[in-house]
């Protein structure tokens, strides 16, 4: 056959050249593009922000006092700045939130996956997922009004205070559990079916299926899970404010009143500290301080999730 | 009579292929069965149900110990569903049941009192799909002995199923290795001595070849007649040359349309694989193994 008669039965001679000019493809790129920068600048300004009354706080509290001390009281006068009670505090609540959060999230993510017939996770799940729809507030005052008051009727002898860390992590690991549930589902549901049959195959039960070959497979998923619920845990505001008070003596007993580094921000934000007052910087100085414990936390985990990764594919 | 054991050389095949048209044979009713001696499992009136489809209707065959019982038949036929019943995996399915009964050394498969994970301890698989754990390559064979509290020195286990399976010598530097950095025919080894490490009596195989290469596929074949001096094996697959090379018995499945217009896989002959394979009794058979469908 020649080119000539190649020509002719299609007609016309076409080139492969594009027809017309795709602007719409220019303007998607452009479009999806500004809608990733979002976040990405977000975070940058975020820093940028933190960044200048950060550095004029250091300029009139030295890092040896800010890190030295535990005396904290920067509205108070004389103002002290010992950050350590506020870091302790905001640690013991996230690791009551934590010790909550993971057996009851990781149990609710295997019972989902594993147990649950495709009907009943189909229920389930979006219900979980309501819970972390609830806001803040309504877990705050459920902590003060209703969970202190019942710890302190059945377990007199903790002698907790009317506002106190144990109600409020409790709280928090409450509000975090649809976070470690749901996500870890998500992963549990992507290992291979492949996988839960050659254990069964073995003789396995579906318990020691779950255990020993479903966790494993999609642990890197979990501990992404527990980490995000962890940030979500250490930054939480509302329910800190709330029913764990702004008391910020140095203490070690989560039946103590307490205030975190977010409470201490949310304190002092909605008070009167006038722009440029040492107050004032000091609101930036541990929110940089929050900043960068979510951020190391982040970074930490992310790299555990590399090496510790299962891939099955 | 050809000694079942025997399996037939691969060149038998081909001269097969070119007598086979000539012989006019029609099939019968019912399909001819033969009894094997010693059965593992006697399978009567089995039928398979996913949720209201049947699925399978009425297979009855038996499977010899320390034979290989090869299962084949086009896609939908059935074959994968009735090897699933053998060690209850169709359990896992829901919706899933099986009606008619499967005896195990005369003991219902199915019976009230039987516990499936006990069923599979004994009866192993393996799978289409290479299915290692993302675990080290120890870890995989450890699993089985552990989850079933075997007691015992766990290397000797190991390296006795790595050995039988043939993957002792290509592994046994790297036994702490992800069991994921093997070739995908060392995984189907893996998986292979994964499930000798249980010490099953049989072991069930679901296509194990189909997702491997030829050396991989020649390998796993040798494979399966070794194995057959200690462990009753039955095989699904879909070549039938391979089916003809490995097996003692062949049992062709295929699927039907019932009066009523519905699907089910049948078992149309259950023999010798010789006899399969040179003179089959029904014409559906003759006209599967000579490629005229399926």
């Amino acid at each position: 056959m020649s080119a000539q008669h190649l020509k002719t039965a299609s007609g016309a001679s076409r080139s492969l050249a594009r027809s017309r000019p795709r602007y719409g493809e220019v303007l998607v790129k452009a479009v999806l593009m500004l809608a990733a920068l979002v976040s990405v600048a977000t975070t940058v300004g975020i820093v940028f922000a933190l960044l200048e009354p950060t550095i004029e706080f250091f300029g009139e509290v030295s890092l040896g006092e800010f890190f030295g001390s535990t005396t904290w009281g920067p509205l108070f006068n004389p103002p002290a700045f010992g950050v350590w009670p506020i870091i302790v505090a905001t640690l013991e609540i996230t690791l009551i939130a934590i010790v909550v959060a993971v057996p009851l999230g990781l149990a609710a993510a295997i019972y989902l996956s594993e147990y649950a017939t495709p009907r009943v996770r189909k229920i389930f799940k979006p219900v979980l997922e309501v819970l972390a729809g609830v806001p803040t507030v309504v877990f705050g005052f459920f902590a003060l009004t209703f969970v202190t008051p019942l710890l302190r009727d059945v377990f007199p002898f903790l002698e907790l205070e009317a506002k106190n860390g144990l109600g409020a992590g409790l709280l928090v690991g409450v509000m975090i559990i649809p976070i470690v549930a749901s996500l870890s589902e998500d992963s549990m549901a992507a290992v291979p079916n492949g996988l839960r049959e050659g254990s069964y195959a073995l003789g396995a039960s579906k318990m020691l299926t779950s255990v020993r070959v479903v966790v494993p497979a999609a642990f890197s998923g979990i501990v992404a899970a527990i980490i995000l619920a962890i940030s979500r845990a250490a930054g939480e505001t509302m329910i800190v404010a709330i029913a764990g008070g702004f008391k910020s003596v140095f203490t070690l007993y989560p039946g103590d009143e307490m205030s975190t580094m977010a409470a201490f921000i949310a304190q002092a934000g909605s008070g009167d500290a006038s722009v440029g007052s040492i107050a004032y910087k000091t609101i930036f100085a541990v929110g940089s301080l929050l900043f960068i414990m979510t951020f190391a936390m982040n970074y930490v985990s992310a790299r555990m999730v590399q090496k510790y990764r299962e891939v099955y594919d | 009579m050809n000694d079942p054991r025997t399996p037939i050389p691969a060149s038998g095949i081909a001269q097969i292929g070119v007598s086979v048209p000539n012989v006019s044979v029609r099939g019968p009713e019912v399909p001819r069965t033969i009894e094997a001696l010693d059965p593992v499992f006697t399978v009567s009136g089995l039928s398979v149900f996913y949720g209201d489809y049947e699925a399978v209707r009425g297979v009855d065959m038996t499977i010899g110990n320390r034979e290989i019982t090869a299962m084949i038949g086009p896609s939908g036929c059935g074959k994968s569903t009735v090897l699933r019943c053998f060690n209850r995996m169709n359990d896992l399915i829901p919706g899933a049941r099986a009606a008619g009964k499967i005896l195990y050394h005369n003991e219902d498969l199915y019976g009230d009192h039987v516990d499936p994970i006990e069923v599979r301890r004994r009866i192993g698989m393996v799978f289409q799909k290479p299915n290692p754990f993302p675990k080290s390559i120890y870890d995989n064979i450890a699993y089985g002995p552990r989850v079933n509290g075997v007691k015992g020195k766990m290397d000797d286990i190991v390296e006795e199923a790595l050995t039988k399976a043939a993957l002792w010598d290509e592994v046994k530097d790297k036994i702490k290795q992800n069991a994921l950095s093997l070739s995908g025919g060392q995984q189907q080894r893996l998986c292979i001595a994964r499930a000798i490490a249980v010490k099953p009596d049989v072991i069930l195989m679901d296509e194990p070849c189909s997702a491997l290469d030829p050396i991989a596929t020649t390998k796993i074949e040798d494979l399966m007649q070794e194995l057959s001096r200690d462990y009753t094996i039955v095989i699904v697959t879909h070549n039938m040359q391979q089916a003809a090379r490995v097996s003692d018995r062949t049992a062709f499945f295929t699927a039907e349309v019932d009066a009523e217009g519905v699907r089910h896989g049948r078992l149309v002959e259950f023999d010798e694989t010789s006899r399969i394979f040179t003179n089959p009794s029904d014409k559906r058979t003759e006209d599967y193994i000579t490629g005229r469908f399926g």
